[in-house]
């Protein structure tokens, strides 16, 4: 496949992108009754990948949009309200979770939600330390950053075995492999998904740069370095990452220039680690209560 | 190692060990497994004699280089292996008779200044491994590659899984 038709296959397969059903339970029971508690509810929905995904896209969208755009969760959730939460996530959660093993990355059920819960906890962290961004931001942005793998693997595409053969015999890194196997990669399906769900520029710019920041725009080249150095942090602590995650090259220039050292990032590991263990158990589940 | 009944498979447990943990197992018909290493070292410890086993997954190489941070001794090689070699010794191993094998380290590619836990955590496993005598009998380390690792406690086996490809036995 290498036509921008299988490109176009790929983004309206993912007109949901598919979330963890655990929290559903706990996400009914904060939004049942009047009362809800709008800061859980935040902190439930920026756990998982695609629902973050979907409730900010609502949120922007044309019938709940104003003047301003929403830039994370907390905005969304005063926006939207805790019975439209609810039924974004249980639009969103029923019937559309991966749950079989996913061909080419090897990635087992939600995997790629428990990688990019730990990329948006450490970008977090590294917001808070480096300031390169609002933390927030940070977050939100660690968990939409690989998008587009979420939608290849959802199209579950036979390409990808193909991809995962070539590597690193005839590609250094699985972009690299990507772009020669499909015609595209998968940053280009997160930038078109993020586009067509109306993110504002500085997640596209995640989404489409976060493999190399040194080519970022620069207004949004700060955020998307943070993305990067916290890809990489996560990538080493292991949870979720499949066949492709040691296959991408470091931009040490874009690193350095924005000022990350070796040593305090890995300084930063046990505390990272610890916010990691509240959130996904030993067995890989990830655990809301 | 030693062949395993059918049987002896069907009543096999398993105890998951998490990042910066580490599990001690007396019992035969017990798996100890650990997810995901990543550039993290999940370390086995094996008495075959007396079906003693022992799983330590360590993040980094030194708890010296985070000096008063609230953390945990498993989190480190340097403070970690002291631990379960202690705790096999009190579960009934001997140490001399203990098989040690390494498994993860997984690296990024090259790159001088960034993202060396793995290699920093294989260094300091070799030089652990000749300061207290470990007996190595694997090394399942480095590569771009992401481990999940068993111990099979009753004959020392450990099966290893990665990402898009069959598990296999070191």
């Amino acid at each position: 496949m290498k036509s921008a038709s299988d490109l176009q296959t790929v983004v309206e397969m993912t007109r949901s992108i598919p979330c963890a059903p655990a929290i559903l339970p706990k996400l009914l029971k904060l939004t049942e009754g009047s009362s809800a508690d709008l800061g859980e509810l935040e902190m439930l929905i920026s756990l998982d990948t695609g629902l973050a995904t979907n409730v900010l896209r609502t949120a922007n969208s044309a019938y709940f949009a104003n003047t301003q755009r929403c830039e994370s969760i907390a905005d969304a959730v005063l926006r939207l309200g805790s019975k439209t939460l609810y039924r974004i996530a249980a639009t969103t959660l029923t019937g559309r979770w991966l749950v079989h093993p996913v061909r080419g990355y090897g990635w087992e059920p939600g995997d790629l939600c428990r990688h990019s819960l730990c990329v948006a906890i450490c970008a977090e962290a590294f917001a808070k330390t480096t300031h390169l961004a609002d933390s927030s931001t940070a977050y939100t942005a660690g968990l939409i950053h690989d998008l587009g793998k979420f939608a290849l693997a959802y199209a579950n595409f036979s390409a990808l075995d193909e991809i995962a053969s070539r590597v690193p015999d005839d590609y250094l890194t699985w972009r690299d492999a990507e772009l020669a196997v499909l015609g595209f990669d998968s940053a280009e399906v997160t930038k078109i998904l993020l586009q067509n769900w109306g993110f504002p520029q500085n997640f596209i710019s995640v989404g489409f740069f976060y493999q190399k920041p040194s080519e970022a725009p620069e207004e949004d080249r700060n955020l998307v370095t943070l993305i990067h150095a916290s890809k990489h942090v996560a990538t080493q602590l292991g949870y979720g990452v499949g066949a492709d995650g040691f296959y991408c090259d470091p931009d040490e220039a874009a690193l350095e220039a924005a000022g990350f050292r070796d040593d305090e990032m890995d300084a930063a590991i046990p505390e990272i680690l610890a916010t990691i263990q509240r959130f996904i158990t030993p067995e890989g589940e990830l655990n809301f209560r | 190692m030693s062949e395993m009944p059918e049987l002896v498979e069907e009543q096999m447990r398993t105890v998951i060990v998490g990042v910066a943990d580490f599990k001690i197992s007396t019992d035969a018909l017990t798996y100890l497994a650990t997810y995901a290493l990543g550039s993290c070292l999940g370390i086995t410890f094996y008495d075959e004699k007396r079906r003693v086993g022992g799983l330590l997954h360590a993040m980094l190489p030194s708890a010296k280089l985070h000096k008063g941070q609230k953390v945990r001794d498993c989190m480190f090689l340097d403070t970690g292996i002291p631990r379960v070699l202690a705790a096999m010794v009190r579960a009934g191993a001997k140490k001399s008779e203990m098989r040690v094998k390494v498994f993860g380290g997984a690296q990024l590619m090259a790159t001088d200044n960034f993202f060396r836990i793995g290699a920093k955590n294989i260094d300091m496993f070799y030089k652990l491994s000749q300061e207290f005598e470990l007996d190595v009998a694997a090394w399942e380390v480095s590569g771009r590659v992401n481990r999940t690792i068993r111990l099979n406690n009753f004959n020392g086996d450990v099966i290893v899984k990665i990402p898009a490809r069959p598990e296999f036995i070191r």
